[in-house]
C-alpha cells in the first residue's frame, strides 16, 4: 500500500512549549486515517504542519514525492491537499453558493481578459450546486452562510473544501458540536468521499466516528506519537487507555 | 442581463443630459468633480469594500496621478494622454508598494501604515520643490478638452467604463477570490488563494484608478498644490464609500454623488457645510453601516 | 564648554521638551487602546481643539475679560484646554464608543466612526477659524534661562514639569489606586472584570476622559511649538501612531520611551533637514517598525490562534 503523505521526525515548539515532538507518520493512500489523543496532544498542530499553516522546526515532510518543507499553505492546495478547521471559518457574508464557488479558485483557468470584458461567473456553477447537494444544502444555495445553523456550517465548509478536488482531505474535529444525527450524516459523507478515491485524515475526539469509519488510527499524547494501528488494536492497547484515563475506552 | 443593459442606457442618458440640466459653468464644474469622486470612490471600494484591506492612504495615488502627468506635460512636453497613461502606471506601481505592507499587516496596523504612506507621499510632493514646485504650486494647467461640459463627458465616460469593467471583475471568479480574502484570509489560503498576489492586484488596480482620477484633476482646477492630497482627502473618499454602501458596486457611486452635491446645496451654511462629510460618516457607521444601499434595500423590503 | 557638546546638550533638551509633549499625546492614545482595543483617530484633533481653546482663552478671555497678566492667562488656558479635552472625550464616548460597544460590532466600525469625528472636528475648526496658521505665543517662551552655553526657555521648563507631573500622576494612578487597577483589569479581560463587580462602562468612560483631557492639555502646551491650523491634527495623529507602535500598543512605559525617542530624533534632525523632512524621517521610521516588529520594541508577540 502506498503512502503519499509522509513525515519523519517532525518537531514544533511555541516559545518553549513542545507541541509536536519527533512525530513520524505515513498515511496510506485512499484510507480513512484518524488522528486521536487527549486535549493538548498536538493533533491540531500536526494538522497545521501538514497543511502548511505552520512550518516545522525540524523534520521532513513530503506528499506525492514533493517536499513540503517551506511550501506555503496555498501552494499545497494545488498538490491536492485540502482541509477544514476546528473553529469554523466560513465566508459569512457570502451565500452558500459563493462560498463553494470560491473553492474552485485553483481550477479557474480562463484568461484575465475574459473576466474583465465578459464578467463570466466561471465554469463551475453546476459543480458548485452538486457539492451543495452532496452535503444536503442544495436548497439553501442563495442563503447567507452566516445565517446557517452550526451543524450545517460544518457541512458547508466541507463542500467548499471539496471544490478544490483534493487527493488528501484533512478535517480538524469535524464532529465537534454536532448532534447524533448530524454525526451520522457526516460519517456517511466521509465514507462517500473516501469511496471516490480520496485519502481522508480526521482529527477527532468523537470515538463513534473514529471507531466506525477509520481504517487506521494514530494516537498522540503530549506531542509525541503513542501508538498506531487499527481501531480494534487501539481500543485494546493499555497505553492508549491509560492516556485517556479510562474515559471513552471502557472496554 | 437585459436589466443591466437598461441601467447602462439610463446612465448614459443621465450623463449626456446632466450638463444641460445643470447649465451654469459653476454647476458643470461640480459635475466634473462628481465624476472624479465617483472614480476615487470606486477605486477605494475595490480595496476596502471587496478585498477588506483598510487602506487610508488612497489620496497618495490621487496625488501621484496628478503630479506625474502634470510634470510630464509641463516639463517634458508630453502629450496629455500619454502622460496620463504613464501617471496611471506610476500610481499603480506605488499601489503595489503599499500592498507589500498589506501582506504583512492587518487591521489597525495596516490602517496606520497606509496613513504613514500617504503622509510620506504628501511630504515628498511638498518638499521636492525642484520637481513639484511644492507649496508654490504649478500654474496654468490646461484641461485636455476646452469646455467644462466636454471635460465632464470625458471623465464621466471613463467613470462609467471603469464601473462596468470593475463590475465584470467582481462578478467573475476574481470577485470571489477578493471577497474570500476579505471574509477570512486563513481559510482563503486553505483554498489555494495566494493572498500576496491578490492583495497586490487589488491595491495596484485601486491605486491606478485613483491615479486616473488624478490625471484630470489639475486641468480642472488650473493649478496644482500638494494640499489637495492630504490625509483629509483620504478620509473624504472613505466617507463617500461608506455613506454610499461599502462592498457594493453602486454604493460608492451614490456616495460620491451625494457627498459632492450635498455640500453645494448647503452653501447657505458657509464653511460649516464641510462638516457634512464627518457627520454623514458618523451617522452611517452608527445607524446604517451598509450605507444608502442598505437603506434602499430596507425600504424596498418594507414596501413589498 | 566645547561647541559640539553644548550643541548636543541643547538639542537633547529641546528633544526631551518635544518628546514630553509627544508622550502626553501618545499616552492618551495608548490608554484608550489598552482599555478598549480601539483606536481613536480623532485623538490628535482633541489636541488641536485644546490648542485653539487655550489660544482663545489666553488671548481673548483671560487677558481682556478677566484682566489677568500674561502668564496667569496662559496657565488658565491650560486648565481650559484640559477641560475642553475632557468634554470632547466624554462626548465622543457617549456618541460613538458606548453605543457601538452595546451593539457588539467588529473593530472596524468604531475606527471609521472616529475618522468621521476627526473630519467633523477638522472641518468645523476650518469653518470657525479659517485655514491660516495661528500664531500662538506663550508668554513663557520669551523668558529664557541660561546655563553656560545652554538656553532653556521657561516654556520648556513648564512643559517638562507639567508632563512629568502628569505622567507620574497617571502612573501612580494606574498602579496604586483602586480605579487604576480596575482600569487595567478591564483592559486585560473585560468580562471577568465585570463579573468581579467593576463597571466596565464607567471605567472605559473614565479612561477616555483622562486620555482626552491629557490630549487637550498637550494641545495648550504644543500650540506655541507647532504650526497651528485646523488640520494640525492630521499630521500629528500619524506621529502619535508612530510613537504608539514603536512603544507597543497599550504599553505605557514603551510609549513614554518611544515619545522621548521621537522628540530627540526630531530635535537633532531639524538642524540638518528642516521640519518638512522631519515628518518624512519619522514616518519612514514608522513604516520600518511596522515591517520589522509591528508589536513594538518591547511588547510580547501573540501567536495567531487557528
Amino acid at each position: 500500500m502506498t503512502a503519499s503523505l509522509r513525515a519523519q521526525g517532525l518537531n514544533k515548539s511555541f516559545g518553549g512549549v513542545r507541541a509536536v515532538q519527533n512525530v513520524s507518520i505515513a498515511v496510506p493512500d485512499n484510507s480513512i486515517f484518524a488522528l486521536i489523543g487527549p486535549n493538548g496532544a498536538g493533533k491540531s498542530t500536526l494538522l497545521n504542519l501538514l497543511s502548511g499553516i505552520y512550518q516545522p522546526d525540524s523534520g521532513s515532510l513530503e506528499f506525492a514525492g514533493r517536499d513540503l518543507i517551506g511550501l506555503p499553505a496555498h501552494q499545497r492546495v494545488r498538490l491536492g491537499i485540502a482541509r477544514t478547521f476546528q473553529k469554523i471559518r466560513l465566508f459569512k457574508q457570502l451565500t452558500l453558493l459563493e462560498n463553494v464557488r470560491a473553492g474552485f479558485h485553483i481550477h479557474q483557468d480562463a484568461p484575465f481578459w475574459e473576466y474583465l470584458f465578459r464578467g463570466s461567473a466561471g465554469r463551475f456553477h453546476d459543480e458548485a450546486h452538486e457539492l451543495l447537494e452532496f452535503v444536503g444544502l442544495g436548497a439553501r444555495a442563495a442563503e447567507r452562510a452566516g445565517a446557517l445553523p452550526y451543524g450545517r456550517q460544518r457541512m458547508l465548509e466541507i463542500a467548499r473544501a471539496l471544490a478544490t478536488r483534493p487527493r488528501l482531505f484533512m478535517l480538524d474535529e469535524p464532529a465537534a458540536g454536532l448532534n447524533a444525527a448530524e454525526v451520522d450524516f457526516l460519517l456517511k459523507r466521509l465514507e462517500q468521499i473516501w469511496q471516490r478515491g480520496v485519502t481522508v485524515v480526521v482529527v477527532e475526539h468523537n470515538m463513534d466516528l473514529v471507531m466506525n469509519v477509520a481504517q487506521r488510527v494514530f494516537v498522540m499524547d503530549h506531542g509525541e506519537p503513542l501508538f498506531e494501528g487499527t481501531p480494534r488494536e487501539v481500543q485494546a492497547n493499555a497505553g492508549v487507555v491509560e492516556a485517556y484515563l479510562g474515559g471513552e475506552f471502557a472496554a | 442581463m437585459t436589466s443591466r443593459r437598461v441601467a447602462i442606457g439610463v446612465a448614459i442618458l443621465a450623463i449626456a443630459a446632466a450638463p444641460w440640466l445643470l447649465g451654469t459653468p459653476y454647476w458643470r464644474g461640480i459635475l466634473v468633480l462628481g465624476a472624479m469622486n465617483v472614480l476615487l470612490a470606486l477605486s477605494l471600494n475595490l480595496v476596502i469594500g471587496y478585498t477588506g484591506q483598510l487602506n487610508l492612504g488612497q489620496s497618495a495615488f490621487f496625488g501621484i496621478g496628478a503630479y506625474v502627468s502634470t510634470i510630464l506635460i509641463k516639463t517634458y512636453g508630453w502629450n496629455f494622454w500619454l502622460a496620463g497613461l504613464a501617471a496611471v502606471l506610476a500610481a499603480g506601481l506605488l499601489g503595489l508598494a503599499l500592498a507589500a505592507f498589506a501582506v504583512r499587516l492587518r487591521g489597525h496596523y495596516l490602517a496606520i501604515a497606509s496613513l504613514g504612506f500617504a503622509v510620506i507621499t504628501y511630504q515628498v510632493l511638498l518638499n521636492w520643490e525642484d520637481v513639484t514646485e511644492g507649496v508654490r504650486g504649478i500654474y496654468g494647467i490646461l484641461p485636455p478638452v476646452p469646455s467644462t461640459a466636454g471635460l465632464f463627458y470625458v471623465v464621466a465616460g471613463i467613470a462609467l467604463a471603469v464601473y462596468l469593467l470593475l463590475d465584470n471583475l467582481i462578478r467573475s471568479p476574481i470577485g470571489d477570490t477578493l471577497r474570500a480574502i476579505r471574509e477570512d484570509e486563513v481559510s482563503a489560503a486553505s483554498l489555494g488563494i495566494n493572498r500576496a498576489v491578490w492583495k497586490a492586484f487589488a491595491f495596484g488596480l485601486g491605486a491606478a484608478i485613483a491615479g486616473l482620477a488624478g490625471v484630470f484633476y489639475p486641468g480642472f482646477v488650473g493649478t496644482l498644490v500638494p494640499d489637495a492630497f492630504g490625509i483629509i482627502e483620504s478620509f473624504t473618499m472613505m466617507a463617500m464609500v461608506i455613506v454610499g454602501g461599502m462592498g457594493t458596486m453602486i454604493g460608492p457611486v451614490i456616495g460620491a454623488i451625494v457627498l459632492t452635491f450635498l455640500p453645494e446645496l448647503l452653501r447657505g451654511f458657509g464653511e460649516l457645510r464641510l462638516m457634512i462629510y464627518g457627520l454623514a460618516l458618523m451617522l452611517v457607521v452608527l445607524f446604517m453601516p451598509g450605507g444608502m444601499v442598505q437603506a434602499w434595500n430596507a425600504l424596498r423590503r418594507r414596501m413589498s | 564648554m566645547p561647541d559640539l557638546l553644548a550643541l548636543v546638550v541643547q538639542q537633547s533638551i529641546n528633544g526631551i521638551y518635544l518628546g514630553c509633549l509627544y508622550v502626553m499625546v501618545a499616552l492618551g492614545l495608548t490608554l484608550i487602546y489598552g482599555v478598549l482595543n480601539q483606536i481613536n483617530f480623532a485623538h490628535a484633533d482633541f489636541v488641536t481643539v485644546g490648542a485653539f481653546t487655550a489660544f482663545f482663552t489666553a488671548t481673548r478671555f483671560a487677558t481682556k475679560v478677566l484682566g489677568l497678566p500674561d502668564t496667569g492667562g496662559y496657565l488658565l488656558s491650560l486648565v481650559a484646554a484640559l477641560g475642553a479635552g475632557a468634554l470632547l472625550g466624554l462626548a465622543v464616548n457617549a456618541a460613538v464608543f458606548a453605543p457601538l460597544r452595546r451593539r457588539g460590532t467588529d473593530e472596524l466600525r468604531p475606527l471609521i466612526a472616529t475618522i468621521g469625528v476627526s473630519v467633523l472636528i477638522e472641518n468645523g475648526q476650518l469653518a470657525l477659524f479659517g485655514p491660516i496658521p495661528y500664531q500662538f505665543d506663550s508668554p513663557l517662551a520669551r523668558e529664557t534661562l541660561r546655563v553656560g552655553r545652554i538656553f532653556v526657555s521657561a516654556q520648556s521648563l513648564l512643559v517638562m514639569a507639567v508632563s512629568v507631573a502628569a505622567i507620574a500622576a497617571l502612573y501612580a494612578f494606574m498602579r496604586f489606586t483602586f480605579i487604576g487597577k480596575a482600569l487595567r483589569a478591564v483592559a486585560q479581560d473585560r468580562e471577568t472584570a465585570g463579573l468581579m463587580g467593576i463597571n466596565p462602562n464607567l471605567v472605559i468612560a473614565l479612561t477616555i476622559v483622562i486620555a482626552s483631557a491629557l490630549a487637550g492639555m498637550a494641545g495648550a502646551l504644543l500650540g506655541p511649538v507647532v504650526v497651528l491650523t485646523p488640520f494640525t491634527g492630521a499630521t500629528l495623529i500619524v506621529k502619535a501612531f508612530a510613537i504608539v507602535i514603536i512603544g507597543g500598543f497599550g504599553n505605557m512605559e514603551g510609549t513614554i520611551m518611544a515619545g522621548l525617542l521621537v522628540g530627540v530624533i526630531e530635535a537633532f534632525t531639524v538642524q540638518y533637514l528642516g521640519s518638512g523632512l522631519i515628518d518624512l524621517v519619522v514616518f519612514a521610521m514608522l513604516l520600518t517598525m511596522l515591517v520589522v516588529r509591528p508589536t513594538g520594541l518591547i511588547a510580547e508577540r501573540k501567536e495567531e490562534n487557528v
